[in-house]
């Protein structure tokens, strides 16, 4: 298709949930630490918006090593969550993301409502975080699978988080790990999410089989990275088609992506923006090589706005 | 890029690497030796994290390289086994890698000219104390190569340098040996049989689990060995470790019974290589926390520890590894 559009012309702005990120890519929560691990390698300012690892009211140690083991093309993680806790996060770890001048989401995880409640609350009333993303399905910490596999208990969950959440948008990261996943898209949206974060990782594990092992200490973890992308994007379209498209709630894909085709995938699947995670730990230039190869895309294609290609699957 | 021992490293980057030679050392060990820009300054104990090049921005084509083995989708870290600056603007890394996986199957297929990506340099480096003497480099397997360009930047700094290496057995020590000095199997009399480390004018002790080569048992008791009669003052001696994780705790133990001064290069698997995987950790004393001990990432706040500060996994205390 030829077309007189450049490259520069080409309009990657997403508007979502009242944020506005220049362009659709993110990191994905725990794969970017709070910001400055990644600053020699990329302007962190350059991101569409930037998405921190948990935090809980606590510090948490975090799971025994080995914690991480490469798969066919993929890893398995069982990190549990480690974190500086509430407090460090925002004497430390604020600062420098109050310099980025671009949306900052925190991710949340808890052990109960309460929890969720209380630091989603704290951070509402920090003005450089623009959004909270609820970590309901980190597969790695006991319990931490209920709120994201029970339609109940995350509606339940969500209604207790929304009124402390006045500010920031409110962003719920839903699992895979589930038979439905269009029936808990459905639960968060009661709830009051104004956004969809999908997928987190899928439940995995591997074994050492010289000795016996599991090759995690955790035993199990989550499965991340290329492998899982054709399961993320069927899991955004069905989301998309069944759920967010008509309660007009912007969904944020996220599994395996690695170049820019595959962030055409998610757009096409419904996406309205994405989070690239595993391949930052491969290039940590992912999200920049990733809007260019976006720009000359659309601008062959002559669509002046990536916009006009969130949910434009022709079945 | 000059190493001078106490300057601070340059920031970590993302280079290509050329590949320049490919070499077997011994039966599983290689050198791979990768040119790319100058980095202006890097120090031993640092660390090279090494993977394909990145596919080609989306480009639906297979990764640069002509080889055909599986590729790895992580990097992999490596001590940096040695550092030169060449052609004035560029600089050759050396790796030394034993293959036993994925990543070391795809770099063991690399020939000249094939291309590699590398986050460099990484991680802390060894401290050199003002005041040792001696300096003592103890290595098992392939915990040899941070050592060997330790001992080239020691060799620089006139202390009394000597490398005490083992090995399973002679086939596994990735070394070039000199055949016409003989090896001495006492255990309390270093030589300077192995090429590289004469180059930093570093004499070498060898030993082997089954006695192959030199002193007969690991590298720690070869240490212990020579210790007794090197009339050496603890207080002016340094050790430096790096091998697996039991002979370092045996090493650690030692020094720190006689309050000799000991460094350990710990390895870790880890995902990013700087600080944000969360992969690497390595359990360490903390006497302000509840339980007595705390997590740090051996790729950011290491890989190189102070050896009183780890929590060995016999310790007890319920420390998790």
């Amino acid at each position: 298709m030829s077309s007189s559009l450049s490259p520069e012309g080409v309009d990657l702005s997403v508007q979502l949930a009242g944020m506005r990120l220049a362009n659709p890519v993110m990191t994905a929560s725990g794969t970017s630490g709070y910001g400055p691990e990644y600053a020699p390698f990329i302007d962190v300012s350059s991101l569409g918006a930037f998405v921190t690892k948990a935090v809980t009211a606590q510090e948490r140690k975090g799971n025994p090593q080995p914690r991480t083991v490469e798969t066919a093309a993929g890893m398995l993680n069982a990190i549990g969550l480690a974190n500086v806790g509430l407090e460090r996060f925002v004497t430390e770890k604020i600062p420098f993301l109050a310099t980025l001048g671009i949306p900052v989401i925190a991710n949340v995880a808890g052990h109960d409502p309460d929890e969720f409640a209380m630091v989603s609350a704290r951070l509402d009333e920090i003005p450089c975080i623009s959004g909270v993303e609820l970590n309901v399905s980190c597969p790695n910490v006991s319990g931490g699978l209920d709120y994201s596999t029970n339609a109940t208990q995350l509606e339940a969950l969500v209604t207790t988080v929304r009124p402390r959440v006045r500010r920031a948008a409110l962003i719920v990261k839903l699992s895979p790990n589930v038979t439905d996943i269009a029936e808990m898209a459905r639960a968060a949206v009661r709830g009051g999410a104004e956004a969809l974060s999908m997928i987190n990782t899928l439940s995995g594990m591997a074994i050492n089989v010289d000795t016996f092992r599991p090759l995690l200490a955790n035993v199990t973890g989550g499965l991340s990275g290329p492998a899982i992308k054709p399961v993320a994007i069927r899991m955004v379209h069905k989301v998309y088609s069944e759920v967010a498209r008509d309660a007009g709630v912007p969904i944020i894909g996220m599994g395996g992506i690695q170049n820019w085709r595959d962030v055409v995938e998610f757009h096409l699947a419904g996406a309205s923006a994405v989070a690239v995670g595993t391949n930052l730990f491969v290039d940590p230039t992912t999200p920049n090589t990733i809007c260019t190869g976006l720009r000359q895309f659309l601008a062959d294609k002559g669509i002046p706005r990536l916009t006009d290609l969130i949910g434009q699957l022709r079945t | 890029m000059t190493v001078t021992v106490g300057d601070s490293p340059s920031p970590p980057r993302m280079l290509v690497g050329c590949v320049i030679a490919n070499q077997a050392l011994c039966r599983e060990h290689f050198r791979l030796t990768l040119r790319t820009e100058a980095i202006e300054n890097a120090l031993p104990g640092q660390f090279v994290h090494l993977g394909p090049p990145s596919a080609d921005a989306g480009d639906d084509v297979s990764r640069k390289g002509t080889s055909f083995a599986p590729i790895p989708l992580l990097r992999r870290a490596f001590s940096i086994a040695g550092m030169r600056l060449v052609e004035g603007d560029r600089c050759d890394i050396d790796v030394i890698y034993r293959v036993v996986g994925t990543a070391t199957t795809w770099m063991a297929s690399l020939r000249p000219d094939d291309a590699a990506s590398m986050l460099v340099p990484l991680g802390n480096a060894f401290p050199v104390s003002k005041g040792k003497k001696y300096a003592w480099l103890v290595g098992g397997g392939v915990g040899l190569p941070p050592l060997l360009w330790l001992s080239e930047a020691l060799n620089r700094s006139s202390r009394s340098v000597t490398a005490i290496i083992g090995a399973r057995n002679r086939d596994l020590l990735a070394l070039t040996f000199d055949e016409s000095v003989e090896i001495p199997v006492d255990g309390y009399s270093a030589s300077r049989v192995s090429a590289e480390f004469a180059a930093n004018d570093t004499p070498v002790i060898l030993s082997s689990d089954d006695g192959s080569v030199g002193f007969r048992g690991h590298a720690a008791a070869a240490l212990e060995t020579y210790y007794s009669r090197a009339g050496v003052a603890a207080g002016d001696l340094v050790v430096y470790t790096c091998g697996p994780e039991l002979l370092m705790r045996a090493v650690a133990r030692f020094c720190l019974d006689r309050s000799i001064e000991c460094h350990v290069c710990m390895e870790r698997a880890m995902a990013c290589g700087t600080g944000t995987c969360q992969s690497c950790v390595v359990a360490v004393h903390e006497a302000g926390s509840p339980d007595g001990w705390r997590y740090e990432l051996c790729c950011t706040q290491g890989p190189v520890f102070e050896a009183g500060r780890i929590v060995w996994p016999d310790s007890g205390g319920g420390v998790q590894h």
